[in-house]
């Protein structure tokens, strides 16, 4: 397969090649020249590396979200339980450590097994009862939403165990808090399995045609559960990393993520690995889309600005993406 | 000549910012002396004040039912004034329920066609219902002879919706004054502030005027570096970023307003983060359970609280004395309090709804109505 691309791309001319350099970079050239644009207005405030430790800090939950959502798309299914798995997990921490008293640690075993469990549920309902993944994860989304209510009494549940929000924003390496290097470890492993590993190509073949994948051999079911478990776990995880940045569980805060984290996704396959979800490309688009808004917040700038922003840099991206390619089909959604 | 004229110039200017220096120092002090009479009446413990005169509860409420609708049953802060009206009401047979919805305006609009088909006395609509949102349901209910009273929802400064029989305002206003005087106070006539607030909460509007006036009046030294304001639905995803980046833009603001108090757990990391936790200051408004567990903690200020116990005996007195025609008061009357370092711990560990307001308005209330 490897030989077949290569030969491919030598094909290529000169000027096509070019361009899907330029494709693959594009969106790490517009963040550069974001940073540089707000450097220019905020020298002080902006460019410093306090700024940018905080924002590396503050959306290393939304970026294991991301990363929790291209799992299971690159596979082919839509999960859209995230934003509620990361609640039912943050929730979980919040009612068991602080309510019941039971060891951090422990705490944390069992949010990621919810994680788990949530991703084994869906998988159930998705493959073996063959109900799209949409209507499946929309209705765990609202499942979960109830439950945590129920446990959490709908109240935010302060207190949580200081060990953790130490662990996640409390220490810091090169002034970065150890959030960012949560998501960073994430990123890496992913982006090994995704390019480095038969499970990498076959979760991408089940994804690019699932007929085609399981006459070639693969065990279709077996993966797209694995990833939907996987989505699950690193969805859990966000959950742990937003409860140790808040010092506490939020009932409610999980769902507005999720929007955003699909954004991302969806931006990310349009750089690094142009055409795929790609690990280093979501998380690249999220800090992306982070120093967006956190520069136009700088500027005293009105927040509804910032979903023009977040819709507009998504359709923008895409689009360029697009016409950089020759308006060919695109392979995604 | 133009030297000359400068020369006068300038030493009119001298004149005139020699003597008007003092004369605004002395109006800083003044205020801040001011600013601080005000907040004393506030810190301490809240006395029971009659809403009116005393009157037959029991006989009054003989028969009567009410349904309560809040704005979501999900808010814990409404859901919690239900089950204690509940409760109020069985003191003197008034049967209270509840119309459990998730915020949608259709259930509310449900909830009133209920309370007309079962002949309910009284609907009450609960904190963050606008009346103008259901007016059809309202009208028709009027006329059905079912009394749609609102409790906790307007200022006093609003206009009430016509349909509507009557209204226990809440001065939000006021709020906005105390959290302006507090920042003064805490920051000795000099705060610089950052405000979070929702423009699409109807009390947000009486708060911020509150806020600003009493600035004005209180504090000409102080300012609002920045209002950021926030969608509720985008708390979570909106305010630690915007806080983050509005303190590091302007690292003088000393002081973080975060108008409601489900706020703070955005405001309270966002100050971790950036390093500024204890050295800018917190004061918020709702009393919120575990803001105030914030507040032993360190993490914020002050939280300007209400007794939920106390709103919902004001809430059935305040209603019983409409339905009987005995003129309802303009105001629900619950007094505020401010919890800071010195008293959350009154109101427990964990911090509870009702701890720390003391219990005046029990036997007050008990004694209004007839019962002992």
């Amino acid at each position: 397969m490897t030989e077949t691309v290569s030969t491919m791309t030598q094909a290529r001319p000169a000027g096509l090649h070019l361009g899907r350099l330029f494709e693959r970079i594009a969106l790490l050239v517009v963040w550069v020249g974001l940073i540089a644009i707000f450097g220019a207005l905020m020298p002080q405030s902006f460019l410093n590396w306090g700024n940018f430790s905080i924002i590396f800090a503050s959306y290393a939950p939304a970026a294991l979200l991301a990363l929790a959502i291209i799992v299971p798309l690159t596979a082919g299914d839509y999960d859209l339980s995230v934003g509620a798995t990361l609640t039912l997990s943050s929730a979980l921490i919040g009612v068991l450590n602080v309510w019941h008293h039971l060891p951090i640690g422990l705490v944390l075993v069992l949010a990621l097994a919810a994680g788990a469990v949530v991703g084994a549920v869906n998988a159930l309902f998705i493959i073996f009862f063959r109900i799209p993944s949409l209507v499946v994860t929309l209705g765990t989304t609202s499942l979960m939403t109830g439950i945590v209510q129920w446990m959490t009494n709908s109240s935010t549940i302060g207190g949580i165990d200081n060990a953790l929000v130490m662990a996640v924003v409390g220490g810091r390496l090169f002034g970065v808090p150890y959030a960012f290097y949560y998501a960073a470890a994430a990123v890496v492993v992913l982006g090994y399995v995704f390019d480095y590993t038969p499970l990498g190509r076959r979760l991408l073949f089940v994804g690019r045609g699932r007929e085609v994948a399981r006459l070639n051999g693969i065990a279709v079911d077996r993966v797209r559960f694995g990833a939907l478990i996987a989505s699950g776990v690193l969805a859990a995880a966000a959950g742990i990393v937003y409860a140790g940045v808040l010092g506490s569980a939020d009932p409610y805060s999980g769902l507005n993520f999720l929007l955003p984290a699909f954004a991302a996704a969806f931006l990310g396959a349009t750089t690094i690995l142009p055409g795929r979800f790609n690990p280093w490309g979501a998380v690249v688009a999220v800090y992306f889309l982070a120093t967006g808004i956190t520069g136009l917040t700088m500027l005293g700038i009105p927040l509804w600005v910032t979903n023009v922003f977040n819709g507009g840099a998504l359709i923008l991206a895409v689009t360029i993406s697009q016409l950089t390619r020759g308006r060919e089909a695109s392979d995604i959604g | 000549m133009i030297r000359t004229v400068a020369g006068a110039a300038l030493m009119a200017a001298a004149v005139i910012s020699g003597m008007s220096m003092p004369a605004r120092a002395d109006a800083a002090a003044d205020g801040l002396a001011a600013a601080k009479e005000k907040l004393a009446k506030y810190a301490a413990k809240p006395v029971f004040v009659p809403p009116g005169e005393p009157f037959d509860a029991k006989a009054c409420a003989a028969g009567k039912k009410m349904l309560s609708i809040p704005n979501s049953s999900a808010n814990p802060f409404l859901k919690g004034i239900i089950d204690r009206m509940k409760k109020a009401g069985a003191e003197v047979g008034l049967e209270v329920t509840e119309w459990e919805n998730q915020g949608q305006p259709s259930q509310w609009v449900q909830g009133v066609e209920f309370a007309i088909r079962d002949k309910y006395d009284i609907v009450d609509l609960i904190s963050g219902i606008d009346p103008a949102t259901i007016e059809p349901q309202v009208k028709a209910a009027k006329e059905a002879g079912v009394k749609v009273m609102t409790s906790h929802f307007y200022d006093p400064s609003d206009t009430q919706n016509p349909f509507v029989s009557s209204s226990l305002t809440i001065g939000f206003g006021e709020v906005g004054t105390v959290l302006a005087n507090w920042a003064a106070v805490n920051t000795e006539g000099k705060a610089n502030i950052l405000v979070i607030k929702s423009d699409e909460v109807p009390p947000t509007k009486p708060l911020m005027e509150g806020l600003r006036s009493e600035l004005a009046a209180n504090c000409p030294n102080c300012k609002i570096v920045q209002e950021v304001n926030v969608g509720v639905t985008e708390w979570a995803t909106k305010i630690q970023p915007s806080v983050q980046s509005a303190v590091q833009a302007n690292p003088d603001i000393d002081v973080v307003i975060p108008i409601y108090d489900s706020m703070s757990q955005f405001v309270v990391p966002a100050l971790r983060l950036t390093g500024k936790t204890g050295t800018v200051k917190v004061a918020t408004f709702n009393g919120t359970p575990f803001v105030l567990d914030y507040i032993q903690q360190g993490l914020v200020d002050m939280d300007l609280g209400e007794s939920l116990d106390w709103i919902a005996y004001a809430t059935v007195d305040g209603h019983l004395r409409d339905l009987c025609g005995l003129g309802s008061p303009a105001a629900l009357n619950v007094p505020f309090y401010i919890f800071d370092k010195a008293n959350a711990a009154e109101a427990g560990t964990p911090a509870g709804y009702d701890q720390g307001y003391g219990d005046a308005y029990l036997s007050g209330f008990r004694t209004l109505w007839k019962l002992q």
